[in-house]
């Protein structure tokens, strides 16, 4: 590791000064050298006091997402090797950060609540859970899986503008949860859900600017997911409105 | 539990943004290729764009999905993106500006449509 390059962090430290400042690292590195590694070597090498997320490091557990040059990405996932002269590090965009690279997503858990992301089933039918189990054909499967690969980064929360403009707003993968539940067939909970995502802050706030999908370390193509929901939002709302 | 606030406006004006964009992309390149392109370059004769038979078109079915292919639909799809734009750059309030969006995009439709309809019938 004979290279080094040049990185600056964001840093925040409220109560030693009031305002976010830069601060610039010199690491090591060669060609397989993450963004997250980068951070360990600063945190175990050079500056004990610098805070950041992270614990997998294999694009799992969704923790360690960072702006680098302004957007979003995992930091496990997302190599040095990759950028120029210019390597900017900075907490996730659109959430209110703690301190350095920590932010708050209480937010984004609250939206993944409200959209009860689980199996709902109440039918008289419904397996006892002993030998009794659900039966789902790989077709069935299919129709939500790519949702369900979400890992709640929240990196495309990070990428959206609505969502930065107005952070009641549901957002990417609060809508493509509920769509990943709503697509199962094991399902029956659809009706509790969508009254939430048909509110002007459900699906309605999206204006397509589809770079949740761009930003999305797992493919989960939240967009998609998204307009999905407003289909199914114009139905729920017609029916709703049919019935009186 | 809490409540919901149901935006049951918002379907519509998605379904005609929908409908528009699809005009936009199919009807409104073939009426630029017609009256934009073929015409003035003399491909189409200009005999066969004359005043009496273009006014029997345009007053007759064909100038009906014309006006709501090209002018009425298309009008809804570009107010609601400039509705959106407004809200992206925080400007006025959201309630005001679907306001005058969707009430100049039917005011369009109307004239438009409106013209064709009061010849057909
Ligand atoms: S949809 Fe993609 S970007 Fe958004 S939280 Fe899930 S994994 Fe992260
Ligand atoms: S450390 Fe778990 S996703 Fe990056």
């Amino acid at each position: 590791m004979s290279q080094t390059k040049s990185i600056r962090v964001q840093r925040y430290l409220p109560e030693q000064e009031p305002e976010p400042f830069w601060q610039n690292y010199e690491v090591p590195f060669d060609e397989s050298t993450s963004i997250l590694d980068a951070l360990n070597y600063i945190k175990d090498e050079l500056d004990n006091t610098l805070s950041y997320r992270w614990s997998c490091r294999m694009a799992i557990c969704g923790s360690c997402g960072v702006m680098v040059n302004g957007i979003p990405k995992l930091g496990c996932k997302t190599f040095l090797r990759e950028y120029g002269t210019r390597v900017d590090i900075s907490a996730l965009a659109h959430f209110p950060v703690e301190r350095d690279l920590v932010v708050d997503m209480d937010i984004f858990m609250e939206h993944l609540e409200a959209v009860k992301p689980y199996i709902i089933d109440k039918s008289k039918g419904r397996p006892t859970g002993e030998s009794d189990t659900y039966r789902q054909t790989p077709a069935q499967m299919a129709r939500y899986h790519q949702f369900s690969n979400c890992i709640n980064c929240g990196l495309c929360y990070a990428a959206c503008p609505q969502f930065g403009l107005n952070n009641q707003f549901l957002g990417p993968a609060a809508i493509t949860l509920a769509q990943r539940y709503n697509l199962d067939n094991r399902d029956k909970g659809k009706r509790e859900r969508m009254a939430a995502l048909s509110e002007h802050d459900g699906v309605w706030s999206c204006t397509f600017v589809g770079f949740c999908s761009t930003v999305c370390p797992k493919h989960v193509d939240p967009a998609a997911a998204v307009n999905q929901g407003k289909i199914e939002a114009a139905k729920y709302t017609l029916i709703n409105l049919l019935n009186g | 539990m809490m409540k919901h606030h149901i935006a049951k406006d918002e379907p519509l004006w998605w379904a005609l943004f929908s409908a528009g964009g699809i005009c936009f992309a199919m009807l409104v390149p073939a009426a630029i290729l017609v009256f934009g392109l073929l015409m003035p370059m003399g491909i189409i004769p200009a005999s066969a764009f004359d005043y009496e038979s273009l006014r029997g078109l345009g007053l007759g079915w064909p100038g009906l999905i014309f006006a709501g292919g090209v002018i009425a639909l298309p009008a809804f799809h570009a107010l609601h993106r400039i509705r959106h734009s407004c809200a992206d750059l925080m400007l006025g309030k959201e309630s005001v500006n679907k306001v005058w969006a969707y009430g100049l995009a039917s005011l369009m439709s109307l004239m438009a449509v409106g013209v064709v309809l009061v010849n057909l019938f």
